[in-house]
C-alpha cells in the first residue's frame, strides 16, 4: 500500500532574536502554535496529536521542556512526544509528524517547538559537552571548531576560498532583509565578512550563525484534510534521513564510507527523499532550497550532495549568482540558518520556509513559480541529516 | 491467494534484554547498547545492513551527555541508516516506531532503548525537569511528585501498597531476566523509611541498569520473507500527555492513562480490559499500580505484571519498553518461569514525567498458527 498523502496547511513562527525577555519559553511556543493554527484555519480542538521539536534542552535549562509547555500549546490530554537528533531535530520532528499522519493514526498533527539558545551564557560550552568525556572533552572541540576542521578539508580538496564563503554570508544577510522573523540581516560586503573578528580559521565572526530564540510550528494533515482547509497546500512528497558516525576521523581516511568535507551523508538522505518525490533532476525540478547552514561553508557541500551540481562546482556557481534570488535555484531566500539559528527548531524553520514557498505564502521572500522545494537539517558532529521535499502537487 | 500479513501492520520479530544488574561496571553505556542491539539482530538472523531504519529512545540527561545519541546511535545499529530518537520514554519509542512502520515508508527496523541509571544523579535530573519559576525553587523532584500522587489517590493506603510491593517482589524473584534479589515481606516494606509521605522506600522498585531492543517489521516485509516467524503483532497503541499541573484533580483522575489505554484498545479492536490475558504495568510505585488497576477497573482475577514489573528490573527510562518486551514474550509463550499459561493478547502500560503525566499503552496479539 502506498503511504497516505501528507500536507502542510499552516505554519507559524515568532520573531527570532537573542532574547525574548518578555516571554517565558511556554509563551513563546504558544505564540508559534497560535500562528500556525490561524494559518491553518483550525482551532486547537482539531489537533489530534503533537510532535515536539526541541533539543538539546540544556540551552534553555529545562529538561522535560515539552511537558511544561503542554498546557500552553493545548496539548493536554493528547498524544504528544518529543524527538531529538541534535541540530537535525526540527527535520526529524517533521518526519515524525509525517509518519503520524501517514500511518493513518491521526488526521491533524501539530509539529511545534521553540528554543532559547542564548539562555545559557555560553552555548559552545554546552556544545563541548556533546563529545566523548574521555577523549574529546579536554581539547576545545565544539560545533565551531568541528566544522572549521571540515571546512579546511573542503578548501584543501576543492580550492574553495574564504571569499567564496563570505559571498554566501553576503547573500544570506541580504535575503534576510525580506524576512520579518530573521535574527541577523543587512547589506554587507565580502570585505565586512573578511574583516570580522577571527573565530576559528577559516571562520570569522560573520561566517557563524547567531544564538537565536523563538518558536516555530507547522500543521500537517491528510489529503482530505488539505482539500477541506487549504487552497494551496504543500505536500510532503519525500523524506530521507541518515545517521552517521560521531567520529570525524572515520570520515577522512581512504576506507571512509563518507567524506567529511562533503557532508556526504546528505547524499543518501537526499536520494531517498527525491526518489519518493519523483525528482530526477533537482536543478530543473526544484526551485528553492532551504538549507541548514549555521556556518558559511555548509552550503556548498549540501548543494553538491543533493545533486544540484557536481562535487567542487558549487563555489563557482555561487560566484556567478546561480543561487541568488530569482535564479533557477534560490538558496535560502529566508536568509537561512546563517541569519537565524534557534537550534531546537532550526530544521523546522527550514521546512516551514520551504513549505511557505510552495504554498505561495512567503510574503516578500516569495520566489515566483515554486512547485518544489527542499529543506535540510544537520545535527551532532555533522552526523544526523534530514532532507524533505515539499511539492505543490501530491504524488 | 491473499497475503498472510496486513502490509502496514507492525510485528515484533525479536526481543532482547540486556542482563539486568543494579550497576553494570564492566561496560561503557555504548557497549551495553551495542551488545543488546547486536544480540537482537543476531537472534533473528538479520544483518544490520538490511535495516531500513532505527528508532531509539533515550534521555540525554540520564545518559549524562548532551545529544547522547551522537555516541549511541551507531552502537544501536544506526550507522548510515534513517534514525530518529524519542525522548519521553522507551515505550514512547515504540509509539514512534509504530507510526514509522504503519506509514508504509519503513519495513525493517530496530528499536533500542536503555538507561544506565547508576551513572546519573537521578533526582538532580528530575529536579531540572521542573520549570524554573515555581516548582524548581521549592525542590520538587520525582520522589515528591510520586508522594503527592500517592496522597491524592482515593481508596489506597500504605498497608495495601506494602502488600502490592511485596507480591511484586515475589514475582520478580522468579523472573530470570530480573535482578536476582530476595523478596521483602510486606511488614518490612511497611517499616521502611518514608520517601515522601505516604510513599515509603519499599513501595518503589530500585533503579537498575539495563537495555532493550526489538526488531520490528511490517506485514509487507513478512509477506516477502515467509520463513520469518514473528513473535507478536502490535495490534494497538495509544499515548497521551496530561497537564503539567500537579493539582489533586489531575493526579487522582488518571485521565491520561484512561485515554491512552482506551485509544490502544480501540486500535486493537478490543472493548474491555478482560479481553487482555496479561497486563504488564510499569508502575514506579505500588501506588501507581493500585491506581492503574482502579482506573481501568481491572477484574480481580486479571493477570497483572507476572514478570514482577519494575521490581524485577528498573532501568528507569526504558522500563516501560521492558514491560512491553515481557508482554511480547508472554504472547510468544517464551516468558519462561513467569509464563502465564497461553496468552493470546497482552498489554504493556508505561508512564513518564512527573506523577504519570505521560501515559502509554501497547497491545500485542499472538500470531495464529
Amino acid at each position: 500500500m502506498s503511504p497516505q498523502q501528507v500536507a502542510v496547511i499552516g505554519t507559524g513562527q515568532t520573531v527570532f532574536k537573542k532574547h525574548h525577555d518578555d516571554k517565558t519559553y511556554a509563551e513563546l511556543v504558544q505564540d508559534a502554535t497560535l500562528a500556525a493554527l490561524a494559518d491553518a484555519k483550525m482551532t486547537p480542538d482539531e489537533i489530534d496529536a503533537v510532535v515536539f521539536s526541541m533539543a538539546p534542552t540544556e540551552f534553555a535549562g529545562i529538561h522535560d521542556i515539552e511537558k511544561w509547555s503542554v498546557d500552553s500549546i493545548f496539548g493536554a490530554g493528547k498524544p504528544l512526544m518529543r524527538v531529538h537528533t541534535g541540530g537535525a531535530t526540527g527535520g526529524s520532528a517533521l518526519h515524525a509528524g509525517y509518519t503520524h499522519v501517514a500511518s493513518g493514526l491521526f488526521r491533524n498533527v501539530l509539529v511545534v517547538g521553540a528554543d532559547r539558545v542564548a539562555e545559557t551564557p555560553d552555548a559552545q560550552h554546552i556544545l563541548n559537552l556533546i563529545w566523548d568525556r574521555f577523549y574529546e572533552f579536554d581539547f576545545a572541540l565544539n560545533t565551531v571548531t568541528m566544522t572549521a576542521l571540515s571546512t579546511q578539508r573542503q578548501m584543501a580538496r576543492y580550492g574553495t576560498t574564504e571569499e567564496q564563503f563570505a559571498q554566501v554570508v553576503v547573500r544570506a544577510r541580504a535575503n534576510a532583509l525580506k524576512n520579518p522573523n530573521a535574527h541577523l540581516k543587512g547589506k554587507i560586503t565580502i570585505g565586512d565578512v573578511m574583516n570580522s573578528p577571527a573565530v576559528a580559521w577559516p571562520y570569522k565572526l560573520f561566517d557563524c550563525c547567531p544564538r537565536s530564540s523563538g518558536g516555530a510550528a507547522m500543521v500537517l494533515t491528510t489529503l482530505d484534510g488539505a482539500r477541506e482547509k487549504c487552497a494551496n497546500p504543500a505536500f510532503v512528497n519525500g523524506i530521507g534521513a541518515t545517521s552517521s558516525t560521531v567520529f570525524q576521523g572515520d570520515k577522512t581516511g581512504p576506507k571512509a564510507d563518507v567524506e567529511y568535507a562533503d557532508l556526504a551523508e546528505l547524499e543518501i538522505a537526499g536520494k531517498e527523499a527525491f526518489a519518493q518525490a519523483g525528482i530526477t533532476n533537482p536543478m530543473k525540478e526544484i526551485q528553492v532550497a532551504e538549507l541548514y547552514d549555521p556556518f558559511s561553508s555548509m552550503q556548498f557541500p549540501q548543494l553538491e550532495s543533493l545533486g544540484f551540481c557536481g562535487r567542487g562546482e558549487a563555489p563557482a556557481l555561487s560566484d556567478a549568482g546561480a543561487f541568488d534570488l530569482g535564479s533557477d535555484l534560490t538558496v535560502s531566500p529566508s536568509g537561512g540558518s546563517l541569519c537565524t539559528n534557534p537550534i531546537g527548531v532550526t530544521g523546522l524553520v527550514r521546512a516551514i520556509e520551504a513549505a511557505n514557498q510552495v504554498m505561495q505564502r512567503a510574503g516578500d521572500m516569495q520566489v515566483s513559480g515554486v512547485r518544489n522545494a527542499v529543506a535540510t537539517a544537520i545535527g551532532g558532529s555533522a552526523q544526523f541529516y534530514t532532507a524533505s521535499v515539499f511539492g505543490a502537487d501530491h504524488l | 491467494m491473499a497475503p498472510r500479513y496486513q502490509e502496514n501492520d507492525a510485528y515484533i520479530l525479536g526481543v532482547t534484554l540486556h542482563e539486568a544488574k543494579p550497576r553494570v561496571t564492566d561496560k561503557r553505556l555504548e557497549e551495553m547498547v551495542y551488545d543488546t542491539a547486536k544480540e537482537a539482530l543476531d537472534a533473528v538472523g538479520i544483518n544490520r545492513r538490511a535495516l531500513d531504519h532505527v528508532t531509539i529512545a533515550a534521555c540525554d540527561e540520564l545518559d549524562g551527555r548532551s545529544i547522547s545519541s551522537m555516541l549511541l546511535a551507531a552502537p544501536a545499529g544506526a550507522y548510515l541508516k534513517d534514525e530518529i530518537k524519542a525522548t519521553d520514554s522507551g515505550l514512547t519509542g515504540l509509539c514512534l516506531e509504530a507510526t514509522r512502520i504503519r506509514s508504509g515508508r519503513f519495513h525493517l527496523g530496530l528499536l533500542v532503548s536503555w538507561n544506565k541509571s547508576s551513572i546519573a544523579p537521578f533526582e538532580d535530573v528530575m529536579r531540572m525537569r521542573c520549570e524554573p519559576f515555581y516548582t524548581r525553587p521549592i525542590g520538587l523532584n520525582m520522589s515528591i511528585t510520586d508522594g503527592l500522587f500517592a496522597a491524592a489517590m482515593q481508596g489506597a493506603d500504605e498497608a495495601q501498597a506494602s502488600k502490592v510491593a511485596a507480591s511484586y517482589g515475589q514475582a520478580a524473584a522468579k523472573n530470570p531476566r530480573g535482578v536476582a534479589s530476595d523478596p521483602v515481606a510486606a511488614g518490612a516494606i511497611a517499616a521502611s523509611p518514608y520517601v515522601s509521605t505516604p510513599l515509603r522506600e519499599g513501595h518503589r522498585p530500585p533503579v537498575t541498569d539495563g537495555a532493550v531492543a526489538m526488531v520490528v517489521v511490517s506485514g509487507a516485509w513478512l509477506n516477502d520473507h515467509p520463513d520469518a516467524t514473528p513473535m507478536a503483532r502490535l495490534s494497538g497503541i495509544g499515548w497521551s500527555l496530561e497537564s503539567y499541573q500537579l493539582g489533586a484533580d489531575r493526579l487522582a483522575s488518571m485521565q491520561g492513562l484512561k485515554t491512552a489505554f482506551g485509544d490502544a484498545m480501540e486500535d486493537a479492536g478490543l472493548s474491555n480490559a478482560g479481553d487482555l490475558d496479561v497486563i504488564e504495568i510499569e508502575a514506579q510505585t505500588a501506588f501507581h499500580d493500585i491506581a492503574t488497576r482502579q482506573a481501568l477497573a481491572l477484574p480481580a482475577d486479571q493477570t497483572v505484571s507476572p514478570s514482577g514489573g519494575p521490581f524485577a528490573q528498573n532501568p528507569y527510562f526504558c522500563a516501560g519498553l521492558i514491560s512491553a518486551a515481557e508482554a511480547v514474550l508472554q504472547v510468544a509463550g517464551q516468558a519462561g518461569p513467569v509464563q502465564a499459561g497461553r496468552v493470546k493478547t497482552a498489554a504493556a502500560i508505561g508512564f513518564h514525567g512527573f506523577a504519570h503525566q505521560g501515559n502509554v499503552t501497547a497491545i500485542f496479539e499472538e500470531i495464529p498458527a
